[in-house]
């Protein structure tokens, strides 16, 4: 256990800094609060502006934009702590590298591990953001359960066709393409784990029908997604037939070391800002102020340590249980630091005028948003589960 | 930045659980409510690993981790926690031998309010184990140190929740000012002491939550174990990560400590706080899973509620932690 630097991690958070502050775009350095995503806030009308994408493409070509990748997928072959270093920097600064995450955060490392020769070859424009895809997973009768899909893809010789309806899927309005997983066993004849393979779908495929959903803050950065007799080649099967679940599992894994503790890094940012507005009205003199600011502050920084922790397992090739924990709490966490933050403005904590109350009403909105976090990507309660079956070793029910 | 343990590290824990298991089960631990003196047969197996206090505070944490897991009884944390660092931070002789495990001490520092810092009142209040130590160094409000023979100071033993660690108030009035040493950073000492408490009330801590996933998937009701059930998976599910992230917190902070770092006065504050909310969140819920088991006196879950009560209460509350982290990040 140590907590030092060495001096070639140093060099390499030195050399990041440089790039940042030569390249990162100015639209990016406005403040706002990225760890919410709040794409209606980033974007105005477009679902990923321009400079976002511009922005993905100038880190990969210059090797920052997934370190631990070498440098043809926008890399720099980084160690893990020079990766942690790389989330930290960037957090600090409420920088964010893509403006959407299927691309580079799933379907590329979903591809590099489960894909062949050819759909490999995809993920370096997936990365750089110039390939852009949607995650076809969550329908309307499975969401935690995932595993109930029923979205069935039909062998027909050298194709399948595809019927089905995907919900809540992000980017799907923009998409070149969806990683999107089917059944192709049907639920009466195998266990429903067991008949889940993954397609390459591109989405100008006929018969894909694309209906954006305007969610709770007035964004429309996701949709429902129908196939009705899609024809998919064979050849877009990801991995085996029947083996799909395997990288349901092995795509919510990748990169979350990383991401999670970005997201604690965010959280921690959160925190600051909760101070500076304290302060701004004067509330840090209240005791009753104080002790909650603290309280946020200890949860932050102790589950900043179980990221770091979480990290050196990870960086030593051990399955880090961390994960759950970490995605559990700074979800819960970034959802009740909003809210503090509402009830900090007393009268004003409601107000979503941006001439009136504190900075435009970020903090109302941060709190809608944030409802999210604790829903995609395996909700508070599925956490809890897989805490409590896979770590704890608790009977299933 | 690296968390994990070195191969020495993983030989210190495996070592001292080893060892602690053998040498500190719950019938001397039991024994010791009636008659403290049950405590020798542990000291002299402990006493040689007091020298752990003159180290990496993370190899002393990593120790009283395992302490606390079992309960263990005094006089190691005085001595290897408290006391040795003081007297090396004093530069008193008395070092060598509380390292060598020679001898026993504690310290005895608070006044009548219960905290620990440097004051010159002359009643010393919450000094561990003092009737049954070689030592008592007294602090006084400079921070000069007086090192006092345990056996001549009046002390008075004060009620606690807690049968496993006895507390005195003493009379540290016999401390003379021509004996005391050079003033210390009393601060720092402290820091040290109260990264140590945390790290065992870790230990103490996964003793709770580890009894009630066992007992979770052993009770039968409705035909199955209770701990199938989602409202128990998601109570312990919530313990689980309060341990973790305390745990983590307290490695953090003792490595702060080690190197120095300008963060550690945070992370100690964060350390103890996390700590002492997790010691309480799992010693509710694992008595709540215990059902009515546990509310037994022959159950060894109240032994363990009553350590994690009494390590919350001492070296300040998570509350108090959080005032003073407060004022680190608010001025």
């Amino acid at each position: 256990m140590k907590l030092e630097w060495s001096a070639e991690d140093e060099a390499f958070r030195t050399e990041l800094i440089q790039f940042l502050d030569e390249y990162a775009p100015p639209e990016i350095k406005v403040g706002r609060d990225f760890s919410d995503g709040g794409v209606d806030e980033v974007g105005g009308d477009e679902v990923i502006p321009k400079w976002g994408r511009d922005w993905q493409a100038t880190l990969f070509d210059h090797g920052w934009m997934v370190p631990s990748y070498p440098p043809e997928l926008g890399g720099r072959n980084a160690t893990p702590v020079q990766t942690l270093i790389f989330m930290e920097e960037l957090a600090k600064r409420r920088i964010v590298r893509s403006l959407h995450f299927p691309g580079y955060a799933i379907a590329a490392p979903s591809l590099l591990e489960f894909g062949n020769d050819e759909q490999r070859k995809l993920a370096g424009p997936s990365i750089r953001g110039d390939l852009i895809w949607c995650i076809g997973m969550s329908e309307p009768n499975a969401g935690s359960d995932l595993a109930s899909l029923s979205t069935r893809a039909e062998r027909d010789g050298d194709r399948f066709i595809v019927n089905g309806q995907k919900v809540w899927t992000s980017y799907s309005m923009v998409a070149a393409k969806c990683f999107c997983y089917v059944r192709t066993t049907p639920l009466d004849q195998a266990p429903k784990h067991k008949g889940i393979t993954v397609l390459i779908i591109d989405m100008d495929t006929p018969g894909i029908e694309v209906r954006p959903i305007k969610h709770i803050t007035g964004a429309e950065d996701f949709a429902e997604v129908f196939f009705t007799d899609v024809e998919v080649p064979v050849d877009n099967v990801v991995g085996a037939i029947d083996d799909g679940w395997r990288i349901t599992m092995g795509s919510l894994a990748h990169e979350r070391g990383g991401l999670w503790l970005q997201s604690v890094a965010m959280v921690q940012q959160t925190v600051d800002d909760l101070c500076a507005m304290a302060r701004r009205l004067g509330l840090d003199a209240d005791a009753g102020v104080r002790r909650r600011l603290a309280e946020a502050y200890e949860q932050v920084a102790s589950l900043r340590a179980l990221g770091y922790k979480g990290f050196s397992s990870f960086a030593q090739g051990s399955s880090a249980p961390e994960h759950s924990y970490l995605k559990l709490a700074t979800s819960e966490l970034g959802k009740a630091l909003y809210e503090l933050g509402m009830q900090l403005q007393g009268p004003y904590g409601a107000v979503s005028d941006p001439e009136r109350g504190e900075q435009r009403g970020r903090w109302a909105r941060s709190f809608f948003v944030s409802f999210a976090n604790t829903v995609a990507g395996g909700s508070s309660e599925i956490q809890r589960n897989i805490i409590a079956t896979r770590i704890l070793g608790l009977p299933r029910q | 930045m690296d968390f994990t343990l070195t191969d020495e590290q993983v030989m210190l824990r495996d070592t001292a659980h080893a060892l602690l298991t053998r040498h500190c089960p719950m019938s001397l631990v039991r024994a010791h409510v009636d008659d403290p003196a049950v405590a020798d047969v542990l000291w002299e197996h402990l006493c040689e690993w007091v020298v752990l206090g003159d180290g990496p505070l993370t190899d002393l944490c990593l120790f009283l981790e395992e302490c606390g897991a079992v309960l263990a009884l005094e006089p190691f944390l005085a001595t290897a926690a408290l006391a040795l660092p003081l007297a090396r931070a004093a530069g008193v002789d008395l070092a060598d031998a509380l390292a060598a495990g020679e001898s026993s001490a504690t310290v005895a520092i608070a006044g009548a309010d219960g905290e620990w810092r440097a004051n010159d009142e002359k009643t010393k209040t919450f000094v561990l184990e003092a009737d049954r130590v070689d030592y008592i160094l007294a602090v006084d409000g400079d921070g000069r140190v007086s090192v006092l023979s345990g056996h001549a100071v009046r002390n008075r033993p004060v009620g606690s929740i807690d049968t496993t660690r006895r507390i005195f108030e003493v009379d540290a009035s016999s401390a003379r000012a021509s004996d005391t040493t050079r003033p210390v950073d009393v601060d720092r000492w402290l820091r040290r002491a109260t990264v140590a408490l945390a790290a065992e009330m870790i230990g103490t801590t996964r003793w709770l939550l580890a009894a009630a996933i066992d007992y979770a998937k052993q009770r039968v009701q409705f035909d199955v174990p209770i701990g199938s059930f989602q409202a128990i998976q998601h109570k312990l599910a919530d313990c689980s990560l309060d341990l973790e992230r305390a745990r983590s917190a307290v490695y953090y902070a003792a490595m702060c400590v080690d190197a120095d770092d300008a963060e550690q006065h945070r992370a100690a504050h964060v350390a103890k706080a996390a700590a002492g909310r997790a010691a309480m969140h799992c010693a509710k819920e694992s008595m709540q899973v215990h059902g009515g088991i546990g509310y037994t006196w022959e159950h060894d879950l109240h032994l363990y509620i009553r350590r994690a009560y009494a390590s919350e209460h001492l070296l300040g509350t998570a509350g108090w932690h959080h005032d003073r982290i407060a004022d680190l990040i608010l001025g």
